[in-house]
């Protein structure tokens, strides 16, 4: 079928340095060189209603217009990196028939193979799309976005939006696009705010070992990185119980647990570990289509007086990193060279957690009785191993997955320091902990 | 911006504003739950602190009991001791 064609034209045009969440991406791409592919963002957007293909391709004009980002090249410049905001453009979509398939199957495989491609930041739109069609009409989008575009956040947006210009709503253009979020950076208070997560950043890296693990790296496997996964009904319930007895988030009491299985297994008295989370607490940015996430720093110090401690512990630490998660990355990085020459190097802080969920519970958890013995849940748990997605190179990284009914903890690792059977059993040994919390 | 009862005010107004509608400014003031109970998540907390240092000009620090974070009276009290030391 021949391609569409979308034409945009948009409110404004404009340069302007990257923002922190960009600037952050940016080296990340760079760093991940061909393997960047990683870092896209595959999404679908469904047809709802019997919309026509022109109908199709002016809401997908409309959410380019309405967001700079989704009209943005970037380039690197004498003066640094910078985001090109294009007023006009034209963007192909292709149109590909779904066949056989189920079209948000076919979309979802789509968007998977879009996302495999390496996008060319300066000359290439954000994003790639195809219209998956059944019987001659639009049934659903198939997109890639890059990451220096959009986040999980910004993702839950463009749905959001999708569904409302697909009804024909007018939607007002967004107050706040990642040009305007570039100018605040460069204010004074945003300045101090970044000194001064600056310097807790420091404070930790002056005296974290400079390694994840002590003991040397011994024969991987191949390959080397593997991701380890369960799938938990009881981790979920007992997450959820212990948060609501302590009044903290599923977040934290899941942060204690897995900072308390790192530190057994490091042999450690403290855990430290980055804290991968979306960042938007400016309110500002609530609404913006962009990349805003930073790591924060998570320290946590074991063992507590009991796992009540160290879930309080959790809480106060996660408030912590999340309040130095925003800084301005080449600060940042002028920092970590600084520590690095006076430490030797610097030091490896290859241990992450991800918590990917938009809000803190399960909402589709089975139902149980309060009180009810967590235990005999276990049973059902199933773990599973696979390979990391390749270019994927992690120490130890822990995700939190989405799933609304049963809780998805996964595990990264590098075979070098821990093999697998070892990450399956960090992960029951999670379980357990949570379990067992609940229990008492 | 000195009288107690106004800062009190404001305080609520900003606690329901950084909780995304999750807590209203007369729940924060009726004070019969922690604001944790009422559902201020942490992230909205960060979001607090970031408004009540823009707004009266202080230095909030994360280090110390957290406790004033739970009640808006306390809250008060804590802001008008940094706002007196100033």
């Amino acid at each position: 079928m021949t391609p569409a064609t979308v034409a945009f034209r948009g409110a404004r045009a404009g340069e302007a340095p990257l923002t922190w969440g960009q600037r952050l991406m940016w080296r990340a791409v760079h760093l991940m060189g061909p393997s960047q592919s990683f870092l896209n963002c595959p999404w679908v957007l469904p047809v709802y209603g019997r919309p026509d293909l022109a109908a199709v391709l002016d809401g997908l004009r409309a959410l380019i217009e309405r967001h700079e980002s989704l009209r943005t090249t970037f380039a690197d410049t004498p003066g640094g990196p910078v985001q090109r905001v294009a007023r006009d453009g034209e963007l192909t979509v292709p149109l590909v028939d779904a066949g056989a398939e189920r079209p948000l199957a076919a979309a979802e495989r789509l968007a998977g193979e879009l996302g495999r491609a390496v996008f060319a930041h300066e000359r290439e739109w954000p994003l790639h799309a195809t219209i998956v069609t059944r019987n001659g009409r639009p049934a659903a989008l198939a997109l890639a976005f890059t990451h220096l575009a959009v986040d999980y956040h910004a993702l839950a947006l463009l749905s959001a939006d999708w569904r409302r210009l697909l009804r024909g709503e007018r939607l007002a253009p967004p107050p706040w696009q990642p040009m305007d979020q570039a100018g605040l950076e460069q204010t004074e208070p945003f300045q101090a705010r970044s000194a001064r997560a600056i310097r807790y950043w420091r404070s930790v890296l002056e005296d974290v070992p400079l390694e994840v693990f002590d003991h040397p790296p011994g024969e991987p496997e191949e390959p080397r990185f593997i991701e380890v996964g369960m799938e938990s009904v009881a981790l979920a319930a007992a997450a959820a119980r212990l948060a609501q007895r302590w009044t903290i988030s599923t977040t934290s009491v899941l942060l204690a647990a897995c900072a308390t299985e790192l530190a057994t297994v490091s042999d450690r008295p403290r855990a430290v570990m980055q804290l991968v989370h979306s960042n938007r607490r400016d309110p500002r940015t609530q609404a913006m289509v962009g990349t805003v996430g930073q790591d924060g720093l998570f320290v946590l110090d074991l063992p507590g007086t009991d796992f009540a401690a160290t879930c309080q512990a959790a809480h106060r630490a996660a408030l912590t990193a999340y309040r130095n998660a925003h800084y301005d990355p080449a600060a940042m990085t002028a920092m970590r060279q600084e520590i690095g020459l006076l430490r030797g190097r610097e030091p490896d802080l290859d241990a992450f957690v991800n918590d990917r969920r938009d809000g803190a519970g399960w909402p589709a958890l089975p139902a149980l009785a309060p009180g009810a013995d967590l235990a005999p849940l276990t049973s059902q748990t199933r773990t599973y191993v696979t390979n990391a997605w390749p270019g994927v190179r992690f120490k130890v990284f822990f995700t939190v997955g989405t799933a609304p009914g049963t809780g998805e903890l996964s595990l990264i690792i590098d075979t070098a320091y821990l093999s697998r059977d070892k990450a399956v059993s960090m992960l029951l040994d999670i379980e357990a902990m949570l379990v067992r919390g609940a229990a008492g | 911006m000195t009288d107690p009862a106004q800062v009190k005010l404001e305080l609520a107004d900003m606690i329901a504003a950084a909780s995304d509608g999750m807590v209203s400014a007369a729940d924060v003031l009726a004070a019969r739950h922690p604001l944790s109970a009422l559902g201020l998540t942490s992230l909205a907390r960060i979001r607090l602190i970031d408004t009540i240092e823009d707004s009266f000009g202080v230095d909030l620090d994360l280090d110390e009991d957290l406790s004033s974070f739970e009640h808006v009276d306390a809250l008060a009290a804590r802001l008008a001791d940094l706002l007196a030391a100033q």
